[in-house]
């Protein structure tokens, strides 16, 4: 059967469920977070298993090579793209999660976004 | 309740998606359309249009070199998001850190730091320069001096580490990557071809090898230069807890 | 073969590189960096103007990054639509720029202010190239750059709302960036092309139906969420109304636009040829969001106390608008959307800018705070009507044009039920205007709300209202400028 042939792209897709489920379920943002980067990691996954060759060499050409044996580049070019936005995305998030806990004192985020807005709140009167 | 209702959601996905994966051309055939439609011209021709042995660098900076453009200026706009939040340290108040992230530790863990950080650095350089003919390249190449800048980091401490790669160092050599993407990109301009032409169609053609592999170089460099110090930047923003962002609620 | 071939690239990397110089200004002479910030703006402005003409109607600028053709490199598609978009993008983007100074003055604390241009920068640039790219990946790229400034332009001021409402957006906005990642790599899986003209091409060949489904439902569940459709708007109305003004303005004004066009070139220029039933299916789903959008957006906005969050809440039922027009696969219906991102485009901005106004005087944000605004903020406050009767829809605006189109093509699609949601749409947007201006204009407030004498806002954030809201009354009257090219563009892209 393909599903089984195709064991690569049924993991990656099992491993995006589960990031996805973390990301919905877990109240710990560090944890979401961690589950934001296990679907980005299962993605790559993904792209990577999409070049690869049955017998295939490095698409690098040296000595020779046949370049009919080479796995597919693309996917590897584009993930590398991929690696750093994740990278930036995270790093992002990570500054924020600081930010928050310097502020609410709780890395929950139930009681993060329970909390009582002030009223008439003015952004940048509290600085 | 909501607990339930999420892990119904996700089982119904995981099926949808594991029925596609059925449906999908099989792997490592051959006769796949990704195998067949735009990548035989790649591994036939990258090394002759792109003058790189490793095809991989070839499409990176070459045939989508626009791509790697936009991702650099990811990175970058990664380190002005950082500092937005957090703040940055400003010129010659480094004295002024309340410095938490020191690990107390043992000599020789201190000195087996200290010995191995140069080469760690050396063999970033290596992985820089040699992007175009062995796996390797500028964001892997930065990606290691960063990774050896946060070793350096846990077991100094940000002083010793920021005063080592200081500000008046890192600022002008953050946004490297995108310069020198800019430059390269132009310079194709002046050479009458298109934005990001490598080869120009103004030189003569017995010139482009060693032009082509010079620009690709550049490009590199800077990709590498820029990636390290952003990394950099990032980790002592994330890392340093000044009075001012302390008292912000 | 002119040197204006080039013009695109440059209207994009320009502002990339303004970002990357401008920390070296920041340095040196941080009181010029709001000035110098314009410079790129600007010149991307002029390039814009000037390729206005060299695009044929029904027609394309193709330019080929690095000259490899498109299958193989990157290539830039700027049709006539993608144009007019642009140069929405960059107008607007200008004015809120020159509007920012005096606002982040006040707002940002002076350790960000750089910070602040640096990512607007970026924002626009991203934006620009966002529009004009052909290449499916590339989409991609452009959209992180986007989506990374606008999470930290939202939580720019550092105070603990806006963390929390821009750390909301990036729970939603990350997912969503990988799931278009995803969806990406299927539809590489089996066409082995990222060329959006090659993909379409490959799409109508491919025998691989289910997975080009799944696909395209991933594209549009991503790009929903980054351009707010109804369930999926959960971010949009903190993050909007917490942001300083001029980046609520753009976030509402041009990033929720900009996402539902990277939607339509993905059905319209990727999706048509060789899967039309599945467009058609998963359109069908769209529009019954969208119409539930224009009602839920227009009750919830009448509901707000808050003034910007109830222009927020305006946005998601916009979004909607533009939504039922894509849906309506007519050449009116697509028309009106187009115009639709115009004029909200201008609107929205004008309102956010309004009411940047009264912060940056007053501090109020409140609705019950802005009765008898109009014996201190005249300006301001004639600024605000225009914008909102363009927001309804009432006839010398923009707003109607745009809405008669957008009912007609529904009502040419054969689609009655949708044009009544959107006269619907129309009377809940009278209601929640015409509260605040009945409040502006005819209310007294209490005492020492506002001074009896004209009191308003400085003209460098007056005169960015005032071209917005002229603009709508402009493209209202002037609708013959715009309107039969946009026919003839939309007569192609069906």
């Amino acid at each position: 059967m393909r599903l089984f042939h195709n064991y690569h792209y049924a993991a990656a897709m099992l491993l995006f469920c589960l990031g996805l489920h973390t990301v919905i379920v877990r109240r710990n943002i560090i944890k979401k977070l961690i589950g934001l980067n296990i679907m980005e990691t299962s993605v790559f996954f993904f792209y990577i298993s999409l070049g690869y060759l049955d017998g295939g060499i490095a698409p690098i050409r040296v000595g020779g090579a046949d370049p009919a044996r080479m796995v597919n580049p693309i996917p590897q070019a584009l993930i590398l793209t991929g690696i750093v936005v994740a990278v930036s995305v995270t790093a992002l998030a990570l500054s924020m999660v600081i930010l928050l806990y310097r502020q609410y004192g709780t890395l929950d985020v139930d009681r993060l976004m329970r909390e009582e807005e002030p009223e008439a709140v003015e952004s940048g009167k509290e600085d | 309740m909501k607990r339930v209702a999420a892990l119904l959601f996700i089982a119904a996905l995981a099926v949808l998606l594991l029925y596609v994966v059925s449906r999908m051309p099989p792997m490592g055939d051959p006769e796949t359309p990704t195998a067949t439609h735009v990548i035989p011209r790649y591994l036939e021709k990258a090394e002759e249009e792109t003058h790189t042995v490793n095809v991989i660098t070839g499409v990176i900076l070459n045939y989508r070199g626009y791509d790697t453009m936009g991702e650099v200026t990811v990175i970058f706009c990664a380190l002005a998001a950082v500092l937005a939040v957090l703040g940055r340290e400003r010129r010659g108040v480094i004295h002024g850190f309340v410095d938490r992230s020191e690990v107390p530790s043992s000599t020789i863990v201190r000195t087996m730091v200290r010995f191995i950080v140069p080469f760690i650095i050396l063999f970033s350089v290596y992985t820089i320069l040699h992007g175009e003919t062995s796996p390797g390249g500028g964001f892997q190449g930065g990606a290691i001096i960063g990774g050896s800048m946060i070793i350096f980091t846990t077991i100094f401490g940000l002083y010793e580490s920021s005063r080592r790669i200081p500000l008046k160092v890192r600022a002008p050599l953050e946004g490297a990557a995108v310069m020198g993407f800019f430059l390269v990109g132009t310079l194709g301009l002046v050479g009458g071809g298109n934005f990001l032409t490598y080869a120009w169609p103004r030189v003569a053609q017995d010139l482009h090898p060693s032009l082509v592999v010079w620009l690709t170089v550049l490009v590199e460099v800077g990709i590498g230069l820029g990636g390290a110090m952003v990394l950099t930047s990032i980790l002592f923003a994330m890392i340093r807890e000044e009075e001012e962002i302390a008292t912000v609620s | 073969m002119g040197a204006w071939r080039h013009f695109p690239i440059f209207m994009i990397t320009v502002p990339l590189l303004g970002a990357v110089l401008l920390p070296f200004l920041g340095y040196a002479k941080e009181r010029w960096v709001p000035y110098v910030a314009l410079l790129p703006l600007g010149a991307s402005t002029l390039l814009g103007i000037l390729l206005i003409g060299r695009i044929p109607s029904g027609g394309y600028l193709s330019y080929h990054m690095g000259g490899w053709e498109p299958p193989f490199g990157i290539e830039i598609r700027l049709d006539y639509v993608g144009l007019f978009l642009m140069l929405v993008v960059c107008g607007i983007t200008f004015l809120a720029l020159i509007y920012s100074r005096r606002y982040i003055d006040k707002e940002v604390s002076p350790g960000r202010r750089t910070a602040y241009y640096v990512l607007y920068l970026l924002m626009s640039g991203a934006m620009l190239g966002f529009v004009a790219t052909g290449d499916i990946f590339n989409l991609f790229v452009f959209m992180e750059i986007l989506a990374l400034s606008s999470y930290a332009l939202v939580a720019i001021t550092g105070n603990r709302n806006a963390v929390r409402a821009a750390f909301k957006y990036i729970l939603m906005g990350a997912p969503s960036s990988i799931i278009v990642l995803l969806a990406i790599g299927l539809l590489y899986s089996v066409t082995g092309t990222l060329n959006m003209a090659d993909l379409a091409r490959r799409i109508a060949e491919s025998g691989y139906t289910e997975v080009l489904i799944v696909s395209y439902i991933l594209l549009v569940v991503g790009f929903g969420v980054k351009a707010a459709l109804f369930p999926l708007h959960m971010w949009l109305p903190d993050a909007h109304s917490i942001a300083p003004s001029p980046i609520s303005a753009l976030l509402s004004g041009l990033l929720v636009e900009v996402c539902t066009f990277a939607l339509v070139r993905i059905t319209f220029s990727v999706f048509t040829l060789g899967a039309t039933d599945l467009v058609m299916g998963t359109a069908d789903a769209v529009g019954v969001a969208a119409a539930a959008a224009v009602l839920y957006g227009g009750i919830m906005a009448i509901l707000q106390k808050d003034l910007k969050m109830m222009i927020a809440y305006s946005t998601v039922s916009h979004i909607g608008y533009i939504f039922l027009g894509l849906t309506a696969f007519t050449a009116e219906g697509l028309t009106g959307a187009m115009y639709h991102m115009l004029d909200h485009g201008l609107a929205k901005a004008c309102l956010f800018l309004c009411a940047g106004n009264f912060i940056y005087m007053k501090g109020y944000r409140r609705i019950e705070d802005l009765k008898g605004a109009w014996s201190q903020m005249p300006w301001t406050c004639f600024a605000f009507a225009l914008a909102s009767i363009s927001v309804i829809g009432i006839p010398p605006t923009a707003g109607f044009i745009s809405k008669w189109y957008l009912i007609l093509g529904n009502v040419e699609g054969g689609k009655w039920l949708y044009a009544v949601v959107l006269l619907a749409g129309s009377i809940l947007a009278a209601v929640y205007c015409f509260r605040i201006l009945y409040y502006m204009f005819f209310q007294a407030g209490k005492e020492g709300a506002w001074e009896e004498s004209w009191h308003d806002a400085p003209p460098a954030m007056l005169a960015p209202v005032w071209v917005l809201s002229l603009a709508t009354l402009f493209f209202g009257v002037f609708s013959s400028l715009l309107i039969p090219s946009l026919l003839r563009a939309a007569a192609y892209l069906l």
